[in-house]
């Protein structure tokens, strides 16, 4: 890890590799974040008008979204691109088209400009996101080493942080991500897009101990999810007993919330204690989960009460390009380093040193 | 239905495209993840809902990449060919396996093997015609 010794850092970072196009402006003064621009464009208003369905495909978008995403971020932070110090793109994991469009803008960028380029791996940005609460560089070390949940649409993932920079996956999901969960009961309940924040809304209103779900993979000792079967206990339901209604259908969401979070705080608990870690981290879109935030919380307050509990601001779990700014702040960049930058769609957390090029 | 993807895959000499069809549920990605496992990979195949598709790299002679695609979030297919999958059609050492692959077949030029997945009880049936 380099420390770059400076009086005021700025970082653009650039994402693109699922559905949303972001640009943001970070700016680090005396080991402090501050985020100066945050700028998504997501794609979540045009599934709505659509019907939970995108009419537009995930890359044509991005062509068409990135350089006035870019743009208004600068121009948000007040910083003109000639002033930024340093480029952050996410490079992996992700739809090889849609990363490629970040990265080839980054690149052209870094080289018109003569800025440092750094390509960052994706789900690192989940986890580093939380620095952004921590900032100090002399606490963050004291915060490792930390575990994080990364848990999302597109990912769940169990990831001990043994330092910035060095990381390695202990669990991940053998099939559906948490969040794909979500989405798709929503579906077979007849709800709307996206799925998770409907059925956390219902939620709230029902009783998650109405409806018996199962709750998979909990019996097996080591660190991996399964969440497809989850899914097709709620099909065989809906399909025996039909829709429920009323209030019972605010039960029902309660009830499969409840499952898809005791599966991922059980496993992260236990993880914790295995890996006797510091902190416990989490990222990623369904990290926003009101009820995940405050029972991992609390678990961990009862079973690991010397265990830091870190989470980001709900606005930094979803894909966001704050994040690949932080963990562009502590990656080496070089000035041509552009060159070398390539897209990595396959790219595995701790698959190599995640913070070189 | 792991074991039935691995037979199949035996039988696999290159350039396949199969869309999978049927409900949630139906077995579709186990059935790949069998066929992976019988293309020699390792890596764990999981659900490409969220990212469109999955690149995996095969260990055979004559198969060098499995492509594991959904198009259960697409309005339209047409849509995941302009998002790269097109790159992957039709060449000799590459299968592509589609999930919702029925919302393709308007757009797809090449040949395809339409596989039906259906869940009666706790069985699963596999059709292929």
């Amino acid at each position: 890890m380099i420390m770059i010794i400076k009086n005021k850092l700025l970082i653009l970072g650039i994402e693109t590799s699922c559905d949303e196009t972001a640009a943001a402006v970070i700016e680090i003064r005396n080991s402090r974040f501050a985020v100066r621009s945050d700028v998504v464009l997501s794609q979540v208003n045009i599934h709505r008008k659509f019907g939970g369905v995108v009419p537009e495909v995930a890359a044509r978008q991005h062509l068409e979204n990135i350089l006035p995403v870019v743009d208004r971020a600068l121009s948000q932070a007040k910083v003109k691109i000639e002033k930024v110090d340093r480029i952050a793109v996410t490079r992996g994991p992700g739809l090889i088209t849609s990363l490629m469009v970040g990265v080839e803008t980054a690149k052209a960028l870094s080289y018109i400009h003569g800025i440092p380029l750094v390509g960052i791996n994706h789900l690192e940005g989940h986890i580093l996101v939380n620095q952004l609460a921590v900032s100090s560089w002399r606490l963050a070390v004291s915060n490792f080493p930390a575990l994080c949940l990364i848990v999302s649409g597109g990912h769940t993932e169990l990831v001990l942080v043994k330092k910035i920079g060095k990381y390695q996956k202990i669990g991940q999901t053998l099939d559906d991500a948490a969040g794909e969960c979500f989405d798709k009961v929503a579906k077979i309940l007849g709800l709307g897009y996206p799925g998770g924040p409907i059925i956390s809304t219902k939620a709230k209103n029902g009783n998650a101990s109405k409806f018996n779900l199962p709750r998979p993979m909990l019996d097996r000792p080591d660190f991996d999810f399964s969440f497809s079967g989850l899914k097709t206990s709620v099909l065989y339901y809906i399909q025996k007993n039909g829709r429920p209604r009323g209030k019972r259908i605010n039960d029902f969401c309660a009830s499969v919330q409840q499952a898809i979070i005791d599966v991922l705080i059980d496993k992260t608990i236990r993880a914790a204690q295995q890996y006797k870690v510091k902190t416990v981290m989490m990222g990623g879109g369904v990290a926003a989960n009101f009820e995940l935030r405050k029972q991992l919380g609390e678990r961990l307050a009862e079973d690991l009460p010397n265990t830091k509990y870190q989470i980001p601001n709900t606005k930094y779990c979803s894909d966001n390009a704050v994040m690949i700014a932080v963990a562009g702040y502590y990656s080496q960049a070089k000035k041509d380093g552009w060159q070398n930058i390539k897209v990595d769609p396959n790219w595995e957390i701790g698959e190599y040193e995640s913070t070189r090029a | 239905m792991i074991n039935l993807g691995k037979k199949f895959a035996q039988k696999l000499k290159g350039g396949e495209i199969f869309l999978l069809q049927g409900e949630l549920g139906s077995g579709k990605t186990i059935f790949t993840k069998g066929l992976a496992q019988g293309l020699g990979i390792k890596k764990v195949i999981t659900s490409p809902t969220f990212v469109l598709f999955k690149v995996y790299k095969a260990k055979t002679p004559g198969i060098k990449q499995l492509i594991h695609a959904d198009c259960y979030r697409l309005k339209k297919g047409q849509e995941i060919l302009v998002a790269g999958l097109d790159e992957y059609l039709g060449r000799d050492d590459t299968v592509v396996v589609v999930e919702w692959g029925e919302k393709l077949i308007e757009y797809l030029q090449n040949d395809f093997i339409p596989l039906y997945f259906k869940v009666e009880a706790d069985k699963r049936i596999i059709t292929v015609k």
